[in-house]
């Protein structure tokens, strides 16, 4: 019928053509990578050792990216692809990780955590003494400190930015800074803290995000109710960068600190992206498009090694992972069967299957902070004993327990399907159930109407006291009733009082060592396995860093040929 | 009635429909399990400071009176603030409807545009080898899941030939044509594959029907007689499933958008869902709504000028 079906064939094929040499020649800008960012390495690897020397020469304006270190050629940027976007970009409103990991690089504390979480370090404050009775600190501030605008640090900044964490119209950590009484500056170089009783914890609570210093106009205008949230993107502190401005939907862009008191970062402008899906931002890092993604899935790591070019790797933070059970309903409120329930956990197994090895085994009950439990037996996986158990216990025959699971994260579904496989060797048939995360959560809050759920907890702070009351606490006025497993031991209870009010460092550890056994020979939750934070770069990169509590640190990358 | 009388009324009604929509979203909302303040406090929520956040971000209040707040505003113009990104929702949602329309846009204009080149070439080549094969190759693209059919193209002609970049949006107008490519191209050849049967069956029937063979009587060539006559009447139904599709796709973008880190409307809906951002989401659904109701609006009007014989009542 119709025989020149072929010219529309070719001329298909000539629009397809045109279409595909159009997308060709479009515009250059994101191909080839490497080029762009390397192209001022060896600039930047010269001038290295002038950087210190060039914090201290005149600042010119702070905000235009070629300072004192004297480089020519385009700016280092270091383009980083991550699953979430930030949400609030002051100290003490914050409440998303994603912000949190971030302004570690823009805001300081008076003190740090150090690199391995284990500790503090000094940061604003350099040096630190007590009154004898531990009721006055005073901490000496580090001279020459700006903000990234130029203007000095003093103490009112510290005292208004403190102030307002513990206190504040809008600030939704209050208790963590219950023990404060009152803040002082009787110079510009130093504050002195009051307390209402002797708190050993305060160092750990310092260095903790809502403690961090903001200038003091700043910090004020954001208390004000009906303030304008997005004026806080231009967020100015004394970190090692900052930010001009964010709207949702963009980049973050991190802009480099000439002020800052380490000494001048090399990178001078970290562009952080959003992209959800975690496949994606995997091929964005091989594509080149991006030189560092976090939340690489852990069946991935060992598949970008070996890829030429790239690397991927766990750090290991103060993450674990466990199952919460609810021990006012029966047959949970049995001991032994949640003793049983841990010692049937082949948590090797599950390291392997879920996190493909990039994990260790939880033997204590608390992450691996300030005070853990180093030598506690844990729940070695052994069925024999596990079986022995609940034929002891009231359920010998076994039970039937619904398990509540967030369907957001994969990994936690995975470890549910395995332990449903393991738990049934005990005759204990587990119920999935996935919600969405938020109802997931409104089952294990609120009115408490479920059974077991597992979950995951990251140190907001080293020292224990923060995980130890949220997780072993109960009872009214505890505010997480044990981690919502409703467990209420009041003999417990007032050990925690104790070790949290203990002053000597050799007894609280030992306060907190007895603690955690009694906990965990209590077994509210199951244990599972001590977790990792993973990462990728491309082989250029060097010095990044994810510390113990999950930051990002940026401040000693370098990005090299 | 007349074509300008028929869009008031049309538009007219719209009003109802919105008012029907917000009273439907609002409540299916508010009454899923879930408190946006937990969710935001994450693993670090306490009784007391969930108490503290949920009466700053106003969720205590009546249900009436949070509702009246929400309506109110939107007679205004002013759809709340988000409770996750503390930023006036109108900046959230009013920056990324234009991202999402452009790329649905895109998508429906290849659409069109392969839909016609395939759909006539299978309809005169009926019972052939091509007409085999593209009916066989669209089938495939139909029956295959969007993300994994994204993620394919991603991997061919991003990594592999470097064609196209892996995702994301871009910065210049030519960049985010460069960068949209590949989803508008995804979203495109799924949606040509419905359009392609329809197209294909309507211009076989129509082939043979009296006028066409009047037509070909009075010696026009075959090319014409498909081109001028045939392809006019043939298309109507087809123009019926393009609008349907095209409502479908706004907010109806979501999986693509994850996989290509678009930042639209879709991806910003399933956050807020996620995170119960009652402001967000109650005014994506409004706006969406709007979007598909004016675009079945501008189908309904176009009948009109593909086919003389359409009038209103």
């Amino acid at each position: 019928m119709f025989a020149r079906s072929t010219r529309w064939l070719t001329v298909f094929s000539a629009a397809l053509g045109g279409a595909l040499l159009l997308a060709a020649c479009g515009p250059a800008a994101p191909t080839p990578p490497p080029a762009a960012t390397t192209a001022p390495a060896k600039p930047a690897a010269t001038t290295a050792p002038a950087a210190p020397a060039a914090t201290t020469a005149p600042q010119a304006a702070p905000t235009t990216a070629p300072a004192p270190a004297a480089k020519t050629g385009a700016p280092v940027v270091l383009r980083m692809a991550r699953n979430q976007e930030p949400g609030v970009f002051v100290p003490w409103l914050i409440d998303d990780n994603t912000a949190l990991f971030t302004l570690a690089n823009v805001y300081d504390g008076l003190l740090r955590v150090t690199k391995d979480g284990a500790g503090v370090e000094p940061a604003l404050a350099t040096k630190w003494e007590t009154s004898a009775d531990g009721l006055t600190w005073t901490f000496s501030l580090r001279p020459g400190v700006k903000f990234s605008d130029g203007s000095p640090l003093t103490s009112n900044d510290v005292k208004v930015s403190l102030d307002l964490a513990r206190g504040g119209q809008r600030t939704v950590w209050k208790d963590n800074y219950k023990a404060i009484k009152e803040i002082q500056t009787p110079d510009p170089m130093t504050v002195k803290i009051i307390l209402t009783s002797p708190h050993a914890p305060l160092l750990s609570e310092l260095a903790m995000f809502p403690a961090w210093v903001m200038k003091a106009e700043l910090a004020t205008a954001t208390d004000v109710k009906g303030y304008d949230d997005s004026q806080e993107w231009a967020s100015k502190g004394t970190g090692g960068y900052y930010t001009e401005s964010w709207k949702k939907g963009d980049p973050v862009i991190l802009k480099r600190n000439p002020n800052y008191w380490k000494g001048t970062p090399q990178v001078d402008e970290v562009r952080i992206e959003y992209v959800a899906d975690d496949n994606t931002r995997v091929l964005k890092l091989q594509g080149g498009e991006v030189d560092i993604v976090d939340f690489v899935p852990f069946s991935q790591i060992d598949a970008l090694n070996a890829i030429p070019g790239v690397k991927a790797s766990k750090f290991l933070i103060q993450q674990t992972t466990f199952v919460i059970l609810n021990v006012t309903k029966p047959p949970l409120n049995d001991v032994k069967v949640r003793q049983a329930l841990n010692y049937a956990t082949d948590k090797e197994a599950i390291i392997k299957s879920v996190f493909f090895g990039q994990a260790q085994v939880m033997n204590a009950p608390i992450p691996l902070g300030t005070y853990v439990d180093k030598n506690s037996p844990g729940y070695p996986f052994d069925l024999a004993k596990a079986k022995a158990l609940m034929a002891e216990s009231s359920v010998p025959s076994g039970f039937t327990l619904p398990m509540v699971v967030a369907n957001n994260n994969q990994d936690r579904v995975n470890t549910a399907i395995i332990l449903k496989d393991q738990w049934s060797k005990i005759g204990v048939n587990v119920d999935i159930q996935q919600l969405d995360p938020p109802s997931a959560r409104a089952a294990t809050r609120g009115e408490g109407n479920f059974m077991a759920s597992p979950s995951a907890w990251t140190n907001d702070m080293n020292d224990p006291t923060q995980i130890v009351n949220y997780e072993m606490r109960g009872g009214e006025g505890s505010g997480s009733f044990a981690y919502w497993t409703r467990y209420n031991n009041a003999d417990l209870n007032e050990k925690i009082t104790k070790a949290d009010l203990e002053q000597d460092p050799a007894k609280r550890e030992a306060a907190y060592v007895e603690i955690q056994r009694i906990y965990l020979n209590d077994a509210p939750l199951v244990f599972i396995a001590n977790l990792g934070a993973t990462a990728g770069w491309r082989s250029n990169v060097n010095g990044f860093l994810i510390d113990g509590l999950s930051y990002y640190r940026f401040e000693d990358v370098t990005i090299t040929k | 009635m007349g074509r300008a009388s028929y869009i008031r009324k049309r538009l007219f009604l719209m009003v109802f429909v919105l008012f029907g929509v917000t009273i439907l979203i609002f409540s299916m909302v508010h009454f899923l399990p879930g408190d946006p303040a937990a969710v935001l406090l994450g693993e670090r929520a306490t009784v007391e400071n969930t108490a503290i956040l949920r009466e700053q971000l106003g969720l205590n209040r009546p249900l009436f009176e949070q509702y009246w707040l929400f309506v109110s505003g939107l007679v205004r113009g002013q759809m709340g603030t988000s409770l996750v990104f503390k930023q006036p929702v109108n900046e959230l949602v009013l920056s990324r409807v234009p991202i999402s329309i452009g790329l649905a846009v895109y998508a429906m204009g290849i659409a069109a545009v392969v839909t016609l080149v395939f759909g006539l070439l299978a309809a005169v080549n009926k019972g052939r080898w091509l007409d085999q094969l593209i009916r066989i190759v669209f089938m495939f693209v139909l029956t295959t899941p969007s993300f994994w059919f994204g993620i394919l193209l991603i991997l061919v002609l991003a990594l592999g030939l470097k064609w196209f970049p892996v995702a994301g949006f871009g910065a210049t107008f030519q960049e985010h044509i460069w960068y949209l490519f590949l989803p508008a191209i995804t979203l495109a050849l799924q949606l040509s594959a419905v359009l392609i049967r329809n197209l294909r069956s309507q211009v076989i029937h129509t082939m043979g029907s009296d006028f066409a063979r009047t037509a070909r009587a009075k010696g026009l060539p075959e090319r014409l007689v498909l081109l001028r006559h045939v392809l006019r009447n043939a298309v109507l139904s087809t123009v019926t499933i393009f609008g349907l599709q095209f409502g479908f796709l706004m907010g109806g973008t979501l999986v693509i958008e994850t996989v290509f880190a678009v930042p639209g409307m879709g991806q910003l809906l399933f956050t807020s869902i996620t995170s119960r951002d009652y402001p967000v989401v109650q005014a994506i659904t409004v706006v969406s709504a709007v979007l598909v109701i004016i675009v079945n609006l501008i189908v309904d009007i176009s009948y009109s000028f593909l086919d003389p014989r359409v009038t209103y009542e």
